[in-house]
């Protein structure tokens, strides 16, 4: 009773994180991507681009683009506008415009087994098979399944002007060219050398740096372990060591179909497993 | 401030609606639909069929098959599991299972555009035409457009343990038989005479009769016209005769490949045609 009492203090005075309540206005712009996707590296890589006198690090990025379960009411409340803000959220119809990074689930799947190392959640040794079973069913994080994450923002928003996506690959291979799709999406001016400063000032090596002094100031990596680092590898197709043959298939299985949609090449079957009968799902002409 | 201090008094005690912060338990069943689409009648059958011994009507309805947008957190949570749960929502992760309820878009705008008409939200003379534009452009409502809707729960879950898609066309054209199969979804042994009873309970004309007395009672129809009826033709294919030529045009455009992949017949065979490129993003076999 007294945890409810001063829970709704705190709520009173705007002290608690508005999670989906989150108010949104027309000219929000939502960083939304499944857990483990590079979400991070692209809040740094638009922070230093958006706020070049501001230098990102893990402390301040919760207030240039936050995240509605870490950042308080309040503080979204007295952000200028207009904000930039990151989410996992699945399709959500209401945000008016979306970015949105997709990665290889055969990698996000590693990724995430190791981030939940790191914040034990799992133990070393933790059976890699059963992690990708539970990572299958979506029961890895509260956000659904990577294939359900993806589809629901596909079926309702590719092709559409305010949906923009980003290729978690494409951006490590060019990240200039990416970050300067992200500027024109923005409206925000494309000049090479403002471009080429975000992208040195969120390089995974700044990062780690920052990641060692700053682990405590940021809930992604307060509380856990030190001995593994948030900024892991920072590359794409790292499954290839980590992923046995059985696994990969698994993942292709479940979600050949989308992955053939982004160009993420099957390494154990032909093409996606769609039976031919099947209609597409994607938004059609007039919105486009 | 005081009115906030309230909110959050109600807050303390359980008196406010979750909404999507509603607490999810691993054997809660939702039924979910785009709005106008049936669900208040499908929640009529559902709790007729496991409620026997009440006849359900409209100021009883909202404790056997509550929604977590007008009903309080406590009652959510005092309500004997396991328990059925009304929703509006897009694709949410968390809903264990679902009882979806899909309806030719054409038909669910004009629904809508009178239902609008009832809330006073739109006046009687605002052209059709133009609430069909705002109608595709997901304007009408708060949970995205039709399309959006529908996609977001077909493309994650048919096919799926767990999911089960109805067509308001079918309820409408063998109550029976899609009542028995909610009645299987639901684990239920209910003989053909409990549902018949429940499909005769939930009858058009005793809704309409419940209605004329309970208007008050329900949340969707307090405070609202009562020249205009909620319960209205409760028909299927209605929008051919009410539905500017365009309008079907434009909404067979912008999702012909949805209205084809449940099955209604489409006005102009190539509408919506430019998808067949993309990649199919659907799982599972044709309702």
């Amino acid at each position: 009773m007294i945890a409810h009492l001063i829970a709704g203090l705190k709520r009173a005075f705007g002290m608690y994180r508005p999670r989906r309540d989150l108010r949104i206005w027309p000219d929000d712009v939502f960083l939304v991507s499944f857990p483990k996707s590079g979400n991070t590296w692209t809040r740094f890589l638009i922070g230093n681009l958006v706020y070049p006198n501001e230098r990102v690090d893990f402390a301040n990025i919760h207030h240039l683009i936050p995240d509605p379960y870490g950042t308080s009411k309040r503080d979204f409340d007295r952000m200028s506008r207009p904000r930039i803000i990151k989410s996992h959220e699945c399709f959500e119809p209401r945000y008016p415009r979306a970015m949105y990074i997709v990665r290889d689930p055969r990698d996000v799947v590693v990724s995430q087994y190791h981030y939940h190392r790191k914040c034990k959640k799992i133990e070393d040794g933790y059976p890699m098979e059963k992690f990708v079973a539970r990572f299958l069913a979506g029961e890895t994080c509260p956000h659904g399944s990577w294939g359900e994450s993806v589809t629901t923002w596909l079926t309702s928003r590719y092709n559409d002007p305010r949906f923009l996506l980003l290729r978690y690959e494409d951006m490590v291979a060019d990240p200039r060219r990416e970050l300067a799709r992200v500027a024109t999406f923005l409206n925000i001016p494309t000049d090479v050398e403002r471009i080429s400063q975000a992208v040195d000032r969120s390089a995974a090596d700044r990062m780690r740096k920052l990641e060692k002094l700053q682990s405590d100031k940021n809930s992604l990596t307060k509380d856990s372990r030190k001995d593994l680092s948030f900024v892991r590898a920072a590359k794409s197709g790292g499954w290839r060591d980590e992923l046995s043959n059985d696994l990969a298939g698994q993942i292709e299985a479940k979600w050949g179909h989308i992955m053939t949609f982004l160009n993420y090449p099957l390494a154990t079957r032909e093409t996606g497993s769609v039976e031919p009968e099947l209609a597409g799902f994607m938004p059609t002409g007039s919105k486009r | 401030m005081l009115r906030r201090a309230i909110v959050e008094a109600k807050r303390v005690f359980g008196l406010h609606s979750p909404g999507r912060h509603l607490a999810v338990f691993p054997d809660d069943t939702f039924l979910v639909s785009f709005p106008k689409s049936g669900n208040t009648w499908a929640r009529f059958l559902i709790a007729n069929l496991v409620r026997p011994n009440e006849k359900i009507d409209f100021s009883n309805v909202n404790r056997v098959i509550p929604g977590p947008e007008v009903t309080r957190n406590r009652d959510l949570l005092r309500i004997p599991r396991p328990r059925i749960i009304k929703s509006h929502q897009c694709f949410d992760p968390r809903y264990p299972r679902v009882i979806y309820i899909a309806r030719d878009p054409r038909d669910v705008v004009v629904s809508q555009y009178h239902f609008q008409r009832k809330r006073k939200l739109v006046a009687d003379q605002f052209p059709l035409s133009e609430f069909v534009d705002r109608f595709l452009a997901g304007q009408t409502c708060f949970y995205g457009s039709w399309g959006e809707h529908l996609a977001s729960w077909v493309a994650t879950r048919h096919g799926q343990p767990g999911f089960l898609l109805l067509k308001y066309e079918n309820m409408v054209g063998d109550t029976m038989h899609e009542l028995s199969k909610v009645a299987t979804f639901l684990g239920l042994a209910a003989s053909a005479h409990q549902i018949a009873q429940a499909v005769e309970r939930s009858s058009v004309d005793t809704m309409r009769q419940l209605e004329k007395s309970q208007a008050q009672l329900f949340t969707s129809t307090k405070n609202t016209r009562q020249d205009i009826p909620f319960v209205r033709a409760a028909k299927a294919g209605g929008w051919r005769s009410s539905l500017p030529e365009e309008s079907a045009v434009k909404i067979e455009e912008a999702w012909g490949h949805l209205i084809r992949w449940l099955g209604y017949e489409t006005t102009h065979s190539d509408a919506g045609s430019t998808v067949s490129q993309q990649a199919d993003l659907l799982v599972g076999p044709r309702p």
